[in-house]
């Protein structure tokens, strides 16, 4: 409690004044009267009493400054005086203030934007109540299956809520496309089944409506929906009325019993949720990773106790299991990194580049500041001779600099209101549906926390770094100097330091800039292998209700392709699993070759998995490395075939014998059916995520028909007019079927790839930034130094020097800084550029080229800065230079 | 004038508390109780008073109130705080502990 006293009479001390300061005197002037009053009646006459009561008191101004510095107000004081005195100040130098606001605000401006999207996708991608106790469980196969596939077996989940006691809930679910018809409109809509403690788990409540209750999760009961505040909005018109109402879902009518609040959609971006109602032999499932699961931990369990719980778990599964678990390790994420492995290097790294432009700011705005300072010695001689000690002149330097600070973090906030909703809309919403936060990226109170308190931290650094640069004030030699204050040796060397310095963050940030782009550029044309100019994809999901087995699946798109084959300027009808460039990764699976040695499960090799129709290949212009392409002739009665990719074949048959050779899917004593490689396909890069080397096995689409497949229609030009066209067709074959992901192949690629080139521009908007902050600042101190020595240079023309050698003298030294710079900051960067070629796809290696470049360019701009004005110090006359300063 | 030699600056602080703690009491009277208890022997400079209780107000040990002195004139009465209570015994007995430790050294080496 005594602080809160001591606070309110600063406080009051502070606001208000005159009436502290009148009770101040009053209560002095009490005393001396008193004191009167006793000598007077000690015998003294009126005069003489009060002479000897001043005497007795001291001085009474000093006195009351004495109780006024007790009461701690004078620190305040002096501050806000000195506050104003910094503002004057850069009002009065107009030209210093806006170059360092402006270099400032940039720096504090590029950190702002990049800390808003790291606040919005990794610190809070999600909004739900407690978003560290949510975890991802999977199980880990030992094969890198990436975000899309981190599954689990229904049973093994089953087991997992009996066996293990980190979880305080846990709930599954799985993804699954729907059509929606309505007054004959079909649409496709992304939906999921999910258990009924699902928005339990995540902790979310309907806006209207009710939630799924357990006996809903029989099937037969299981015909309720709910749906997100986007779907009634846009496909039911907001209507108030719609909870009870019946809706179409593949052909089967679902009850809407709730409407989910307008920010929830998870799993990122699904529009309606239906019960999770498993078959029994769905239930009872082990060998296949069916579902996906949440779960929230209990509280006080961390991430590392429970994955060794977990692991623990597992290893009773695989002794009981051995068949179906053997090599499997359940494993948890948090749902918080659940997108970590694509967005955290990028975002770290734009991150670090903004810091790197920060830091070039901040060392530009350091050559000004103590350039300004050295103009500014006799001023700051005088108050110290005036009798500022130490702590005064800090604080007077400190609260310049803070003024200077806070006005640019004042800019940079205001602007980054305007970039940071303009970096969010210049993204097509194709892409950034499926990045959670995305949407939340803005200025809230953390962001604007974050800015404020760079731009405090800026100022208060830069306020110290000045005393510290200051020094001790020698004021006899100070106040004696007739002409400008002169730089000392020490003050040199810390100016050279800075061009070091600026050198060394140029040449790092050039060299991320250069390599980010670099990589970005590889990776718009990444998609090598295939040719996506003139083709159409269109995505279809057949329900399983009236397409319960192979032979009308088959039959179903058997019809299509045909009626899009006869479309005139189809060149080629084609179907695939997963299209190129879908950011969704293809289905993995192990495989067995004959005639080689039984392998542990952990060790056996895997690849991506594709079903591909004979036109696939010639409608994507793949290239046949080897044997042949499949014909209508591998159908279901005919040997099982498979083409595999030209990196499979590299790598399993060396000798390039890969034809004729055969393969299981699975291990080698499963049932399934030994396959026959006939053909080696041209490697395809399928996200640009992917290695491209990555093992691929085509199977025909005749020998494994499946529900989900893609169109991929090969067409003389403009592949969109066949969208009307196979509408039509696709209306007539299966009335009721949706088609999903409409677009280009070309435009597919580009929007794939929409936030690697987002980054790459702001990683050029910094690389520029930073090439022009420390061209100027380089430029800036060398000329300065040489400008500096023009009496110098004066004086030794005079005695005979020659021209050419000042001029060697000059550029030396101007090499030497930056060369030492470089020196420092080759290793760095290369270093660095490795690093990211480790951490960020894309970037292919450490490129000389790029390093090399970047160095030429940097001694380019040092010889500039101090050839000019040695140029213009050798052309003066000597009789001038002498006199210059 | 200096800052008063004959008494260490925390010494008047304790001094100024242990008056203060009797009754409310202005700053002359301050003085003049510190003076008269001591015998004369202790002398607060009146330079010094002044800063030492804003000093003690400022720290939340005593408030102040104004109110009618003897001759019917406004003055600023000091009186201890609860927290200065607390804090004057901690600090005589501090001073109760060190003044005879000195005199213990003193009387034997």
């Amino acid at each position: 409690m005594r602080w809160v006293k001591s606070a309110t009479h600063r406080f009051r001390s502070l606001f208000r004044k005159s009436v502290v300061e009148h009770e101040l005197d009053q209560e002095l002037r009490f005393h001396l009267e008193r004191q009167i009053a006793e000598n007077v009646a000690a015998g003294m006459t009126p005069e003489e009493a009060r002479r000897a009561a001043m005497r007795e008191f001291g001085g009474v101004e000093k006195v009351k400054e004495e109780c006024r510095d007790e009461r701690r107000v004078n620190r305040l004081e002096t501050l806000g005086a000195d506050l104003r005195y910094g503002l004057r100040t850069l009002r009065k130098s107009p030209g210093f203030a806006a170059v360092s606001v402006l270099t400032l605000a940039l720096g504090i401006g590029a950190n702002t934007a990049v800390f808003s999207m790291v606040n919005a996708l990794l610190l809070h991608p999600y909004k739900f109540h407690d978003l560290d106790t949510l975890v991802r469980v999977w199980e880990d196969r030992g094969i890198d299956e990436g975000y899309d596939a981190r599954r689990i077996a229904a049973a093994d989940a089953q087991d997992l809520r009996g066996r293990t006691k980190v979880f305080e809930s846990m709930t599954t679910f799985g993804w699954r496309n729907f059509s929606l018809s309505k007054e004959g409109n079909i649409q496709p809509v992304l939906g999921c089944r999910v258990s009924a403690n699902f928005f339990d788990v995540l902790g979310v409540v309907p806006a209207a409506g009710r939630l799924f209750t357990p006996s809903e999760e029989q099937a037969g009961f299981d015909e309720v929906a709910v749906v997100s505040h986007g779907i009634w909005q846009r496909r039911f018109g907001g209507d108030p009325l719609l909870i009870g109402k019946t809706v179409q879902l593949n052909g089967r009518s679902y009850t809407v019993i709730g409407i989910m609040p307008k920010d929830f959609d998870y799993p990122v971006p699904v529009e309606l949720w239906v019960p999770l109602a498993l078959t029994p032999a769905e239930r009872a499932e082990r060998a296949e990773l069916n579902l996906e699961a949440l779960a929230r931990l209990k509280p006080g369990v961390s991430v590392a106790q429970a994955r060794a719980a977990l692991g623990n778990f597992s290893k009773g599964l695989e002794q009981e299991y051995p068949k179906t678990n053997a090599g499997r390790i359940t494993t948890i994420l948090e749902l918080r990194k659940e997108l970590y492995f694509y967005s955290l290097p990028l975002f770290l790294l734009l991150q670090a580049a903004a810091g790197f432009v920060l830091l070039l700011a901040c060392a530009n705005l350091a050559n000004l500041i103590f350039a300004r300072m050295i103009g500014r010695q006799r001023e700051i001689a005088v108050r110290a001779a005036l009798g500022a000690g130490r702590a005064r002149l800090a604080q007077l330097f400190i609260s310049e600099t803070l003024v200077l600070s806070v006005v640019a973090g004042a800019v940079a906030i205001m602007a980054s209101f305007w970039s940071v909703s303009a970096l969010r809309k210049s993204v097509p919403v194709n892409w950034t549906k499926w990045v959670p936060g995305w949407d939340g990226i803005q200025v809230d109170g953390n962001v604007l926390a974050f800015g404020i308190l760079l731009a405090l931290g800026v100022g208060v650094f830069f306020g110290l770094a000045t005393v510290l640069h200051t020094g001790k004030v020698e004021l006899n030699e100070t106040l004696k100097d007739t002409g400008r204050g002169s730089m000392t040796r020490a003050k040199g060397r810390l100016r050279s330091g800075l061009v070091v310095a600026q050198v060394m963050f140029a040449l790092v940030l050039l060299v991320c800039a250069g390599l980010t782009i670099q990589g970005f550029v590889h990776l718009a044309s990444v998609y090598q292998g295939f040719e996506p100019a003139n083709v159409l994809r269109i995505e279809i999901a057949l329900p399983e209700k009236e397409y319960p087995n192979d032979v009308k699946v088959a039959n179903f798109y058997r019809q299509v392709l045909r009626g899009s084959a006869a479309l005139p300027g189809v060149r080629n009808a084609a179907l695939v699993t997963n299209s190129p460039a879908s950011n969704v990764d293809n289905a993995t699976t192990f495989f067995s070759i004959e005639g080689q040695p039984v392998l542990k499960a952990s060790e056996q090799p895997s690849a991506d998995l594709q079903t591909a129709n004979p036109d696939y290949f010639a409608a994507l212009k793949i290239s046949l490395v080897d044997g042949r392409f499949f014909s209508d002739g591998d159908n279901r009665d005919a040997m099982r075939v498979a083409v595999i990719s030209e990196s499979m074949a590299a790598r399993f048959w060396p000798r390039g014998d890969a034809v004729g050779r055969r393969i299981k899917l699975g291990a080698p004593d499963s049932g399934e059916p030994w396959i026959t490689v006939i053909g080696v396909a041209g490697d395809v890069r399928q996200n640009w995520w992917n290695p491209v080397t990555r093992p691929v096995i085509y199977k025909p689409f005749l020998q494994s028909p499946e529900r989900g497949m893609t169109f991929l229609l090969r067409t003389v030009s403009n592949p969109t007019s066949y969208v009307a066209p196979m509408r039509e067709v696709i209306r007539q074959v299966g009335p009721g079927i949706a088609m999903r992901g409409v677009n280009t192949l070309e435009e597919e690629v580009v929007e794939s790839i929409a936030i690697v080139r987002i980054m790459g521009i702001l990683m050029g908007i910094f690389g520029l930034v930073a090439l022009a902050l420390s061209s100027v600042g380089v430029y800036g101190v060398l000329s300065e130094n040489v400008a500096q020595r023009t009496r110098e240079i004066g004086i030794r023309l005079a005695l005979g020097a020659h021209p050419s050698d000042l001029m060697r003298l000059v550029l030396g030294q101007a090499l030497k800084l930056t060369g030492i710079g470089l020196a420092i900051a080759l290793p760095i960067s290369f270093a660095v550029s490795r690093a990211m070629a480790s951490l960020i796809f894309g970037i292919v290696s450490a490129d000389f080229r790029v390093l090399l470049g970047f160095t030429g360019l940097l001694v380019a701009v040092a010889l500039a800065a101090g050839y000019l004005p040695a140029r213009r110090a050798l052309r003066m006359d000597p009789m001038t230079s002498l006199r210059h300063e | 004038m200096s800052k008063p030699t004959d008494l260490v600056q925390g010494t008047l602080d304790l001094l100024i508390l242990k008056t203060v703690a009797l009754e409310p009491m202005h700053g002359w009277a301050v003085a003049l109780r510190i003076r008269q208890v001591s015998g004369n022997v202790l002398q607060v400079n009146q330079g010094a008073l002044y800063p030492a209780l804003h000093r003690l107000e400022q720290q939340g040990w005593i408030r102040a109130e104004w109110g009618e002195s003897e001759n019917n004139r406004r003055a600023k009465y000091y009186s201890l705080t609860k927290a200065g209570k607390k804090y004057l015994q901690k600090e005589e007995a501090n001073w109760q502990r060190l003044s005879a430790a000195i005199g213990l050294v003193l009387k034997t080496v």
